[in-house]
């Protein structure tokens, strides 16, 4: 379809005002522009080019302009974002707790002792982060059916997920150092690696969904029973 | 009646056009349409986003299948979707025999139970 196309214009414009996950998104926007060329197929069928385009306004103008709908998607995506987000700070605990056990399993590789205190207190900090986490999964699943979602849980989830790379990167960072200390500097390049790729993946989900939050700030529809 | 008649129905309607069966969503704006006769209409930019919405709560599930020569997001109800569905309608319905026994007051009480004789 060229960029002259009624539905495809519209679906350009909504996919621009819309932020989230992009499986998610594109999902959405699929399913929109799917729905809009059956709307047209209805009305027009093989009709001329020109009643297919006059098919295409109404399609567009009965489906709603953005600023009408965009806010009812976007809440949608924030919320995929939160899930998605969460799914990440759930995993900051394990991935610490991992880089413990390499530490401590290694032969002679037993991390000194303040890094080993200081890494299990960041390390519990990444738990209760992963618990907040499994909540918000929680509540925005199934058990939402019974709970309403509250207001400001994306924007919790995206601080935990803040505080979950934050805590990984120093809990990792600190064991990496008691590894290259003992004269384990394989394991602390294996160390620092998990470190940044877990840290910058949760931190990049985080400000995702913070971005996602800022944009969605009515509330959850009331839910079913 | 268009979208504000269907406003705080959406879920319950949603559930009840999918009942008999998996459906995309233009069919499922068709359906609801055929069924209330042309009386309801839903706004195709609100339907999206609430299926999405069911999805997510577990009452709908959902997947790319081919219809005609096209493939497309087919919903289906859950176990949940079809309890919530219920509850829906038990909800309705006294609703709408309590709103009844008011507005026609001859009627008398629906369904009232009364005290043991």
């Amino acid at each position: 379809m060229s960029s002259a196309d009624p539905v495809e214009r519209h679906v350009t414009a909504l996919s621009a005002a819309l932020h989230g996950p992009a499986r998610a998104k594109n999902r959405m926007l699929a399913e929109v522009r799917d729905g809009l060329a059956d709307a047209v197929a209805d009305r027009a069928g093989d009709g001329t080019p020109a009643e297919r385009e006059r098919a295409a306004r109404e399609a567009v103008r009965e489906f709603g302009t953005v600023e009408e709908v965009a806010p009812s998607f976007q809440r949608e995506l924030t919320i995929a974002q939160a899930r998605h987000t969460a799914r990440r700070v759930a995993l900051a605990a394990p991935l610490l707790l991992l880089c413990r056990q390499l530490v401590t399993t290694v032969p002679g590789g037993r991390p000194l002792s303040a890094a080993e205190v200081t890494a299990a207190h960041l390390g519990g900090a990444a738990a209760l982060a992963a618990l907040l986490a499994a909540a918000a999964l929680a509540v925005t699943g199934g058990l939402g059916r019974r709970l309403p979602l509250p207001r400001g849980l994306p924007f919790a989830v995206a601080w935990a997920g803040t505080a979950a790379a934050v805590t990984l990167g120093l809990g990792a960072l600190t064991l990496a150092t008691a590894a290259a200390l003992t004269g384990h500097l394989a394991l602390a390049a294996v160390l620092a690696l998990l470190t940044v790729a877990g840290h910058t993946r949760i931190a990049a989900a985080a400000r995702a969904c913070r971005h996602c939050a800022r944009l969605a700030r009515p509330p959850e529809p009331r839910p079913l029973a | 009646m268009k979208g504000d008649a269907v406003r705080g129905h959406l879920d319950a309607l949603l559930l009840s056009v999918l009942e008999a069966g998996p459906l995309h969503g233009y069919a499922i704006i068709t359906a609801v349409q055929e069924r209330s006769g042309g009386a309801l209409e839903l706004r195709t930019g609100t339907l999206y986003p609430a299926l999405n919405r069911l999805e997510r709560l577990g009452l709908l599930r959902s997947d790319w299948r081919s219809a005609g020569e096209r493939r497309r997001r087919c919903y289906e109800l859950t176990d949940a979707g079809r309890r919530s569905l219920a509850e829906e309608r038990t909800a309705w319905r006294r609703f709408t025999a309590a709103i009844g026994s008011v507005l026609d007051p001859g009627q008398g009480p629906a369904a009232a139970p009364g005290p043991a004789a």
